[in-house]
């Protein structure tokens, strides 16, 4: 990720002005192959072939990761893609195994960001969300969602922010408990005889539970329940179930 | 009385101290030595992240096809899933209707303007590799995708369903060709009744990996 931006600049480089120039300032991350042998496929995938076995004692070179392959070159310069499990097991310079590994429900329980979209019923109309959320503590998160809502009568756009409270975060079903305001923008239907737009502040409760699935996967189910602060006389409530998918990195 | 209720808890909450403590369970002297994951991984670049732009053609229903264009976004979560993210734009021209009976337009034309946004997930269903020469072999998905999503079309906004299938030929590590199909899913009451309509589109575009 920290030469991400790099690449994209390289990248903003090469269209504008066709120079290919790249500086590879970057120290090289090799490692040393402790077990009897990795083997190295093609590309990174589980069903390409392997091509190559890199021996016990032969040092590599680690180029660059894409999901849980990581390129590595060996001292006779062949590239080839090795699963990160296996590069867990080998050591660097000290003898120490290098840290990697496939993200597992142990990295589900220690995860930092997850970002994820949901689909359902917002006050009985469809509704969708777009949400991103920061883990400060394995219990405490903070989220900010976008969610639009497709009603007969009007269309409604809502900014939230919440704070989620999850209860276990090393259980598999992750229950939690969240809170949140934010500002909504309802759109009358141009079917309808012309109506104002208008902009309201809302409050929220609501639970839900995460279910981890796979690799970096999650199920995401919540009931929200809305307060929306109108200015007539009365605030209107509004509830809202949802699913949807996310990932956590 | 007070007293007495303090005297009966703390003889409970003693009792029920001790009780482990009696029990004749052997005790743990060695920790055992428990392999810790709390090595940093080296930093190495990773390429999870996949941009680009895409253009093609949009049948839109009741109206005629258009060119399409638009960017995409995609995060590669596994070899298998990703999340990938669309903006389109197009622009409809006029009904069957409007052309034949000459009369005024129906619609204005900043309604005309044809807009879709969706986010997915994808499904890398048959990953492969295809030869062009003895040595060279490129790495390709077919995948299969659907989402969810809006469409800004003739006022208003649509709550629309996008499901498709696509093809991405790397050309090297990071520099993608891709060629996709999607049908835009939604109900639509403009005409008075509420009608599905489906909008074919048909792209090709490169992405960048990063």
């Amino acid at each position: 990720m920290r030469l991400s931006a790099t690449k994209l600049f390289t990248l903003l480089a090469l269209t504008l002005s066709g120079a290919v120039t790249v500086a590879e300032d970057e120290a090289s991350v090799t490692s040393r192959v402790v077990e009897a042998y990795i083997e190295m496929h093609t590309h990174p995938g589980r069903n390409y072939p392997v091509f190559y076995v890199a021996e016990r004692g032969e040092t590599i070179e680690l180029l660059k990761r894409r999901t849980d392959w990581i390129k590595v070159r060996n001292q006779r310069d062949i590239e080839g893609w090795v699963h990160v499990d296996a590069i867990g097991r080998t050591v660097n310079a000290s003898g120490q195994a290098l840290g990697f590994a496939s993200p597992d429900q142990d990295s589900f329980s220690t995860r930092h960001w997850e970002f994820g979209f949901m689909l359902g019923e917002l006050d009985s109309t469809d509704a969708i969300t777009g949400y991103g959320g920061y883990h400060f503590t394995p219990n405490l998160s903070l989220e900010a969602a976008y969610t639009e809502n497709y009603g007969d009568f009007s269309d409604g756009k809502m900014f939230t922010g919440s704070i989620v409270h999850q209860m276990f975060p090393h259980w598999r079903y992750s229950p939690f408990f969240t809170l949140g305001g934010g500002m909504r923008e309802t759109n009358p239907r141009s079917t309808l005889v012309a109506t104002e737009d208008r902009s309201d502040g809302v409050a929220s409760v609501g639970a839900g539970i995460r279910i981890y699935l796979t690799g970096r996967l999650m199920l995401r189910l919540q009931y929200k329940h809305y307060v929306v602060m109108t200015d007539r006389d009365d605030d209107e409530e509004a509830g809202e179930w949802k699913i949807g998918i996310s990932a956590f990195y | 009385m007070e007293n007495r209720y303090q005297r009966v808890l703390l003889g409970l909450c003693l009792a029920a101290a001790t009780l482990p403590a009696t029990a004749q369970d052997p005790i743990q002297v060695v920790e055992p030595q428990l392999e810790r994951r709390e090595i940093e991984p080296p930093a190495i670049d990773s390429e999870n992240f996949e941009v680009g732009f895409f253009a093609g053609m949009i049948s839109i229903d009741d109206f005629a096809s258009e060119p399409v264009y638009g960017v995409r976004a995609a995060w590669h979560l596994s070899e298998d899933f990703f999340f990938e993210a669309n903006i389109g734009l197009a622009e409809a021209d006029l009904t069957s209707y409007e052309k034949l009976s000459g009369g005024a337009p129906l619609f204005e034309d900043s309604e005309r303007d044809y807009q879709f946004y969706n986010l997915s997930v994808g499904w890398n269903v048959l990953p492969g590799e295809i030869y062009f020469s003895e040595k060279r072999a490129f790495k390709s998905d077919l995948y299969l995708i659907a989402g969810v999503g809006g469409t800004d079309f003739l006022g208003d906004t649509w709550f629309t369903a996008t499901v498709g299938i696509g093809y991405r030929l790397l050309i090297n590590d990071w520099i993608a060709w891709r060629l996709d199909v999607r049908d835009h899913i939604f109900n639509r009451d403009t005409f008075g009744d509420d009608e599905t309509t489906q909008n074919i589109e048909w792209s090709t575009g490169v992405t960048f990996f990063f």
